[in-house]
């Protein structure tokens, strides 16, 4: 896995908040996410539906206006930027890959097209031919070839159309990428394809992606980081392999002891720790707050349970 | 063991306007009593038809059953006629689709889709039907059954509506339980809930169970054994162990080296390149082999028969001949193959029978 050695961040998250009105209640969807973001790493978010994982990733991106809360890019403020020229700037950094690769491409555009929208929108080509050379290359760079250019959507398999979906991405050479659960629309095999694809693209271009999913597998194979959200927040964040070595909030216990390996052996003895919210609530009525326990192991606890915790870690 | 069902060489095809499409091209697999097996493969392997095939519900036109038999309780369910297939539909056999959102009829109280087949197969009178339904709502572990069984799917979430879904096709108890994907739509915690509750009604009432998925964890989880399938054919199988431990198909070492374990971690995932072949027009020879690295020159010609590794184990592939080199199975691969010590494979004809 790639290390990251500078620590300088790319990306934070202060405080975010997302409140959807649904008829009269309003439903938080995000409530209060604090985190970073390395420059070159994978930060993985998992969580299950409805925890609020996909909704963090549109705010980021700004396709929905934050409630509350900064989103800092770079060291400008997201949410912040009012005018068109900066957002245009802004909007060039950060792409996004969406889930479902069979509605996310529109159909009555070719592949030229859609991969080289972005290269138009922003003025990145001179002329016709350097723009069909650039869609030709990326095209070639998620592994497709240059006879794709001219066809349309319905002629490509998920796992193809999932490729074009990278290579629109990947058209106006953004530095970071949020890829909103981008193989769980796939076959077995081909997910493997697009995530050895992603972390050869990653290797060559330097990207820095928000890796959005609910496959914990897989997330723990391309993250460096990974937070785990639950009802809006964030329950616990550490290094991929500390979460999985020894995870502290009993959510993620519970989650981690949900996922069946392919080992039938493992599988015959393996326990399930279930998790209740409202046993794990506090008596007290005290907020829990996400704390730093160990060197980049963050879980949400009390004050009374972080005295456990440092004193038993 | 008793045998409950036999699939032998089973054949469908979809006329479509691009020419008929060979979905499934000769499969054979029977289901013993109580035993869970698992059919595995990608979208498009006939993995899905098969077992449609199995409940007559390849609709006709565009698809057919072309040839091969399936025989169940002494008869053939593919020669049987429409209204023969509706008494055992729901009844012997029933099914569990993918997505409990559309499999639910929304217009209805999902304590009336439970009586449904209770008062058409079982001919219970309406308030019998009804408490039968609490009853079975109860089994399935849903909460304040009394409540919930006059309440409307969308009153459900996704979880709640899979466990109604199975109260449905458990109704009249039947002997054999068919599940298509039937966790694929839910998260790892529902999906955890769902395998346990099938784990434990089939313990209680000896359901044989068909469970249809491409997620090799719960396949581990809750197969006794494994069927892979690939562009209509049956590749390899044996029991869950065989399979996980020593699996000889090249596609087998594909799919299980495709998936991340929790404790592998820098190498590359073995990701299969290419992707399956159009059954339009099927490849000559053995129909994974433009995609397998270790094809050899016969692979593209001749279609590779069953070798038999052990009584359970079989795989088609002609890598076990006596005559083919020696391959490694990827690094991955050869660590699951730990212990499990690999007999001499033998050739067998179509019939079963040894061939020298």
């Amino acid at each position: 896995m790639v290390s990251v050695m500078a620590n300088e961040k790319l990306l934070e998250i202060k405080n975010l908040k997302q409140h959807f009105k649904v008829g009269k209640s309003v439903v938080k969807a995000v409530d209060g996410l604090t985190f970073d973001i390395y420059k070159g790493e994978t930060f993985g978010l998992v969580g299950e539906s409805g925890c609020g994982k996909s909704t963090t990733g549109r705010t980021i991106i700004r396709l929905y206006d934050a409630t509350d809360g900064e989103v800092i890019f770079d060291g400008e403020n997201v949410h912040g930027k009012k005018n068109a020229k900066e957002l245009k700037k802004f909007n060039r950094k950060m792409q996004m890959i969406f889930q479902d690769p069979y509605a996310s491409l529109n159909p009555r555009m070719t592949v030229a097209d859609i991969i080289a929208e972005g290269i138009d929108i922003h003025g990145l080509a001179k002329n016709k031919e350097e723009r069909m050379a650039r869609v030709h290359e990326l095209l070639e760079t998620v592994g497709l070839n240059k006879e794709h250019a001219n066809r349309y959507p319905h002629e490509f398999s998920g796992g193809q159309r999932q490729r074009i979906g990278i290579a629109r991405a990947l058209a106006v050479d953004p530095e970071f990428i949020i890829a909103d659960e981008p193989i769980s629309a796939l076959d077995v095999s081909i997910q493997a394809q697009v995530v050895n694809l992603m972390k050869k693209l990653q290797r060559e271009k330097g990207l820095t992606y928000l890796f959005i999913a609910h496959d914990l597998s897989m997330v723990k194979y391309i993250s460096d980081r990974i937070g785990v959200m639950y009802q809006g927040e964030i329950v616990e964040l550490a290094d991929s392999d500390e979460l999985y070595a020894d995870p502290l909030h009993p959510y993620t216990q519970s989650l981690l002891s949900a996922i069946p390996l392919p080992d039938p052996e493992y599988e015959r003895s393996r326990t399930r720790k279930l998790y209740d919210s409202e046993d794990y609530a506090p008596k007290s009525g005290e907020k829990r707050v996400l704390r730093e326990v160990k060197k980049g192991h963050w879980v949400a606890c009390t004050e009374e349970e972080y005295e456990q915790f440092m004193a038993t870690v | 063991m008793e045998k409950i069902l036999e699939v032998k060489d089973l054949h469908v095809s979809f006329d479509t306007f691009g020419g008929e499409v060979k979905a499934v091209r000769g499969v054979n697999l029977h289901l013993e009593k109580g035993e869970t097996l698992a059919i595995v493969g990608e979208s498009g392997s006939g993995k899905s038809v098969t077992s449609k095939a199995i409940m007559g519900l390849i609709p006709n036109p565009p698809g057919r059953i072309k040839e091969g038999e399936i025989l169940f309780g002494g008869k053939d369910l593919a020669k049987m006629s429409e209204k023969e297939l509706q008494s055992i539909r729901g009844s012997e056999i029933s099914m569990i689709f993918q997505d409990p959102m559309t499999s639910l009829n929304p217009t209805m109280t999902v304590g009336k889709q439970i009586m449904e087949g209770l008062i058409k197969h079982q001919r219970l009178s309406k308030t019998e039907a009804k408490s039968r339904a609490i009853e079975l709502l109860k089994l399935v572990g849903i909460p304040n059954p009394d409540t919930r069984v006059s309440q409307y799917p969308h009153q459900f979430s996704g979880g709640m509506r899979q466990r109604v879904v199975i109260a449905i096709a458990l109704a009249c108890n039947p002997r054999i339980l068919i599940a298509d994907e039937p966790t694929t739509a839910l998260d790892v915690t529902i999906q955890a809930q769902i395998l346990e509750l099938l784990r434990d009604l089939q313990e209680k009432m000896g359901t044989s169970i068909i469970f249809i998925t491409h997620d090799l964890g719960v396949v581990a989880n809750i197969a006794d054994r494994v069927a892979v399938m690939y562009a209509g054919k049956i590749v390899e199988t044996g029991t869950v162990d065989e399979i996980f431990y020593n699996p000889q198909h090249p596609y087998t070492w594909g799919l299980l080296g495709s998936m991340p374990s929790l404790d592998t971690s820098e190498e590359e995932l073995i990701a299969i390149p290419g992707s399956p072949p159009d059954l339009t027009d099927p490849p000559k020879g053995d129909a994974f082999a433009p995609r397998n690295p270790y094809a050899m020159k016969i692979d593209t010609e001749l279609e590779p028969p069953l070798f038999k590794i052990s009584d359970t184990h079989y795989a088609a592939t002609w890598l076990l001949h006596e005559k083919a080199p020696k391959v490694e199975p990827p690094e991955a691969i050869k660590k699951r193959m730990k212990g499990m010590a690999s007999s001499k494979p033998t050739m067998v004809t179509k019939d079963g029978e040894r061939n020298g």
